[in-house]
């Protein structure tokens, strides 16, 4: 039988397409569950927690990010609801008074400096617009994390190619300069990197 | 089936077009960059919170103020505290390097025997000890809270004897503020003598006359510099106090007679005038009291509080006569060769025991070597500044815990002396505070404010929080003449004079004060020598790198540097552990190959 | 809402160094190589392949003797403004001169290694990382989290101390402000200067110290004659210093020494 050229072609197509997009993904990262099951929902609606209230700036204005387990212990000395995750948590942690090793989806390069108080205080912008509703997730997702860069695939959901950039913007650095072009800011290199 | 060429070219045609549009190869470009910037093996610096802590220096007297930036509690770099009415907010490069040395490649972290086996052999050895055969403890940082403790041990002690080093200018302080004109015999006055911010202050008032063979920083920044032969200094001083004829110093000291008289109208009509010298000398006395130095620029410390230390001088133990020693390295302090140690102990069975933070000090001579904590790890007071004419009391708080295992030498020697130490520091401050003269400068809020108005527990608090306590001015005017002193080795084999190129902290610093000496030329390295290069031609090194070096306390190799502008007949030597074990004051040397 | 905060305020920063109080401590070079994470070199470096963002040179008149005299010039990235040479020969542009600052910036992420900037910069002020960076056992943390250890294969060079800038624009950005305060940003080596030698300053603002010093008679600038504007000022009052900045032919006259 003879297969037509194009044909041909277009099952090469077919194959890498699907390798690149649905394989190639599952190589490159290497997925990790966070230490703890975190419901960001149960902190806004039950306890009436904003996002400043545990992710909050220092005086200098550098940005603390993940908090302390100090800062949860704070609370959760002992089990405030009843649900396993508590009690998970409070037994492997609080007690033993370890550090949980929190996943960070927006850490970014040792040579990158991103100062989140000029973003937030002067640029106005809301947690939301980088980090999508994580505000309000039930659970935290898998942290997705890449073989060979070391960094977390995206900073909120698996973010779309930017060519068709949708909601929330990307981790490279592309993603940065563009919105400070788009925007009129200054965009040096020392800008950005340290 | 079978397939042609053509087909499977196709076939990876298609692949290849197909892969260009998924995320797959643009994701590896990115992330091979990202790799290779974050290149594997290179330290992470730690991210965190960032503080401030106050502390003061406890390298040397000055005791600079100290403000440290601190990184979830590590401290990552110091700076002067500015506003600081002492320091000024400067500081010298072994200050700034400072939070290096608990982390220094040298660093003594177990001793040669532990705490227990070290305690039960000074007992042994204290216990054998003949008849007039000394225990001894050897302070090379006097003045400090612990050295009433070495004092009272070895009061408690049968034949004990509590030594300290030579005290520069007899115990004199000087008060540079006072000064119109300075004639510098030598002295690295900006190279590690007295207190930066002061001097640099005072610096705007008086006129520096400067007389060194070599043509230093300090003499490269002076008004006038007097290009002396090598070891003519004491020579220049007695000229200048009318105790020799002109014509003779001339000759002696390579100056024009004219120029020595020059020199003697401008520190008398330019007044008030002081000669500073490294040594102390019956010269530089002399010619300190025609200045009319005394009790103006030159004040003597007689007060209790500027802890004048009591103790005897090496010298003044005869030779052979201790037998159990103790030396505090732990603090810096004044440094004695250890030759000139090693000959006051009992030719057979000495036992000496040295508590040291580094491999590289007298712990290499010691019988046992105990590990110490080292700033910024230790909690200890900051003898007086030199420069200073009024007492201070100010601490080295730990801005780092100190690692495990670390021995503190008063509560040794205290404990084989069999007496409490107490906590000297906390009852120095409680006298300070009783006595209620002086006042406090605390470098957080930038205020001073007199010590009576603050309660024992507050004056201790800002005591710990990098406090200066400053007190009234001494009005001493007790002076003693000192006796004249034979230089070490004056053995006419040694002809050439030695110059130290800067204060000993060799074995002090941290290993980025390496960009100084191998990143660039800015100073010469430890442990090396800078000569003339007909004076290593004469010793038949014309083009070694390396040689020998000869006092009469010893020998050691060291690093040659030929440098031209080092007069004939002069070895600049660079302080480094080796240099420092056999050359001291006055100290001529030969050298040779090796 | 974002432009309404944009910077619209450019500086050209700058320094004056007063060579008459220069007295050749070091404290400069060791500040910088603290603030900066410079490692400590290898024992086989040499003064060739160490790295000394700032490094203080030992110049003398070439006299012999009592007629010799010295004085200490410290040497740190000139900050050209105009016909900057290393931007020039740069073929990855990773080097670029900040519209908003003035600062000469070096990319080590960008950096191929060529060393090409090196033989253009007449004033000698970048340095190859001929090694990984290594600390000591323990020493590395000591390191200062604003800045970034390089890799070997890279060239670096003074920038002002960078992360020291983009910790002022975070403290100005906490106070609600686009722009750092005057005073709020000082290099290390300008604030490690126990003799106070180094002023540092926006040259834009005629009131800032270092626009001041610049100002004074006796001040220039190195190699003045070949037209790059550097943004770093030396002043002193002895005409031979000034004569010897200047680099007159070496067969005139002898100026660098070691």
């Amino acid at each position: 039988m003879k297969i037509p050229g194009s044909y041909l072609f277009l099952a090469g197509a077919l194959a890498a397409l699907g390798a690149g997009w649905v394989g190639f993904p599952h190589v490159i990262y290497k997925s990790r569950p966070q230490p703890v099951d975190f419901s960001h929902k149960t902190h806004a609606d039950k306890a009436g927690l904003k996002c400043e209230d545990c992710h909050a700036f220092r005086d200098d204005g550098t940005f603390a990010g993940i908090p302390p387990l100090e800062k949860c212990a704070g609370c959760h000395a002992s089990a405030m609801g009843s649900t396993a995750a508590e009690k998970n948590f409070i037994d492997r942690y609080v007690t033993p008074n370890r550090e949980p090793a929190w996943a960070d989806y927006a850490r970014q390069p040792e040579n990158v400096f991103f100062s989140h108080i000029s973003h937030v205080k002067l640029g106005g912008l809301k947690c939301e617009e980088c980090h999508g509703e994580m505000g309000a997730s039930d659970t935290l997702r898998v942290y997705q994390e890449d073989r060979i860069g070391g960094y977390s695939r995206d900073i909120w959901g698996a973010s779309p190619p930017r060519n068709m950039a949708g909601a929330a913007p990307g981790m490279k650095m592309d993603d940065c300069v563009d919105c400070h072009r788009r925007q009129g800011l200054s965009h040096s290199c020392l800008d950005c990197h340290k | 089936m079978q397939k042609t060429r053509r087909e499977i070219l196709l076939f990876m045609g298609g692949g290849a077009a197909g892969a260009m549009l998924t995320p797959a190869p643009w994701r590896l470009i990115t992330d091979t960059a990202i790799w290779s910037e974050n290149w594997p093996g290179i330290p992470r610096p730690a991210a965190g919170e960032v503080s401030e802590r106050y502390t003061n220096c406890a390298l040397c007297p000055a005791g600079c103020a100290v403000r440290a930036r601190l990184v979830n509690g590590q401290p990552v770099s110091l700076a002067g505290a500015a506003g600081h009415p002492w320091s000024r907010g400067a500081m010298c490069a072994f200050g700034l390097t400072a939070h290096h040395l608990p982390y220094h490649p040298d660093r003594l972290k177990v001793g040669s025997a532990s705490e227990a086996e070290t305690a039960a052999a000074v007992a042994d050895a204290m216990a054998r000890r003949g008849a007039g055969e000394k225990a001894a403890v050897l302070d090379l940082a006097p003045g400090r809270a612990a050295s009433a403790v070495y004092r009272r041990a070895m009061a408690a002690v049968k034949d004990g004897v509590y030594l300290t080093p030579e005290r520069p200018l007899g115990g004199a302080r000087v008060d540079l503020s006072k000064a119109r004109t300075v004639l510098s015999l030598g002295v690295p006055l900006f190279a590690g003598w007295g207190t930066p911010g002061n001097l640099y202050t005072a610096r705007a008032n008086f006129r520096l006359i400067q007389a060194e063979p070599y043509e230093s920083a300090t003499a490269a920044l002076s008004d006038e510099w007097l290009a002396i032969k090598p070891g003519s200094e004491a020579i220049l001083a007695a000229a200048l106090a009318g105790k020799i004829p002109n014509t003779d110093a001339a000759v002696a000291t390579g100056l024009a007679e004219q120029r020595i008289v020059d020199v003697g109208l401008s520190l008398r009509a330019n007044g008030p005038s002081v000669v500073l010298a490294p040594e102390n000398s019956p010269e530089v006395f002399e010619l300190n009291r025609a200045l009319g130095a005394f009790g103006k620029t030159l004040v003597a410390d007689d007060s209790a509080e500027h802890g004048a230390p009591d103790g005897a001088t090496l010298a003044s133990v005869p030779d052979g006569s201790i037998r159990v020693l103790f030396l505090d390295e732990s603090v810096p302090g004044a440094h004695i060769p250890w030759k000139a140690i090693e000959r006051k102990l009992v030719p057979s069975n000495p036992l000496v025991v040295a508590f040291a933070w580094s491999r590289e000090g007298y712990g290499r001579h010691a019988h046992f070597v105990l590990p110490a904590a080292v700033y910024p790890e230790m909690l200890t007071d900051i003898p007086s500044a030199l420069d200073s004419p009024a007492p201070m009391f100010r601490l080295a708080a730990p801005l780092v815990a100190a690692p495990a295992g670390m021995i503190d030498p008063v509560a040794f020697v205290a404990k084989t002396a069999g007496i409490d130490p107490g906590n000297p520091l906390r009852e120095k401050a409680d006298a300070i505070q009783k006595a209620g003269r002086g006042s406090v400068f605390t470098p957080a809020g930038g205020k001073s404010t007199p010590v009576r108005s603050l309660k024992p527990d507050d004056f201790w608090k800002a005591l710990n929080n990098g406090a200066t306590w400053m007190g009234e001015p001494a009005a001493g005017t007790s002076f003693a003449k000192p006796a004249s002193t034979l230089a070490a080795g004056d053995a006419s084999d040694f002809r050439l004079a030695v110059a130290f190129t800067g204060a000993h902290f060799a074995t002090l610093a941290s290993p980025l004060m390496a960009k100084l000496y191998q990143d660039s030329d800015l100073r010469l390295a430890p442990d090396t020598v800078a000569l003339h290069p007909d004076t290593a031609r004469a010793a038949g090194l014309a083009d070694a790198a390396r040689g020998k070096l000869e006092t009469a306390y010893g020998a050691c190799a060291v690093g040659l540097v030929l440098d031209a502008a080092v007069p004939k007949g002069l070895l600049r030597v660079a302080p480094g552990p080796e240099t420092l074990d056999i050359c001291g004051a006055n100290t001529r040397a030969k050298v040779a190959a090796l | 809402m974002i432009s309404a905060n944009k910077p619209n305020k450019t500086a050209r920063y700058g320094m004056s160094i007063d060579l008459d109080r220069c007295n050749g401590c070091g404290a400069c070079m060791v500040a910088c190589a603290v603030e900066n994470n410079v490692p400590p070199v290898p024992e086989e470096a040499t003064a060739r392949k160490g790295i000394t963002w700032i490094r203080v040179f030992r110049v003398d008149n070439g006299e012999e003797g009592e007629e010799r005299r010295s004085v200490f010039v410290p040497v740190l990235c000139q900050q050209c403004g105009e016909d900057t040479p290393c931007v020039h020969v740069c073929p990855q542009q990773a080097v670029e001169v900040d519209p908003a600052t003035g600062i000469v910036g070096q990319m080590p992420e960008r950096c191929l290694g060529c060393r090409y900037c090196m033989a253009a910069c007449p004033y000698h002020a970048r340095y190859f990382n001929w090694w990984d960076p290594q600390w000591p056992a323990g020493m590395e943390k000591t390191l200062n989290p604003d800045v970034a250890p390089r890799m070997r294969g890279v060239v670096e060079k003074c920038n002002f101390c960078h992360g020291r800038w983009h910790a002022a624009k975070e403290r100005a950005a906490a106070a609600g402000k686009s722009e750092i305060l005057p005073g709020d940003y000082t290099p290390a080596c300008v604030e490690a200067c126990p003799t106070g030698a180094i002023r540092f300053g926006d040259l834009k603002d005629p009131a800032s110290e270092a626009a001041r010093a610049a100002a004074d008679a006796h001040s220039f600038r190195l190699l003045e004659k070949i037209g790059t504007e550097p943004k770093i000022y030396y002043r002193s009052t002895r005409e031979w210093v000034r004569q010897a900045a200047a680099a007159p032919k070496p067969q005139e006259k002898e100026t660098a020494h070691g």
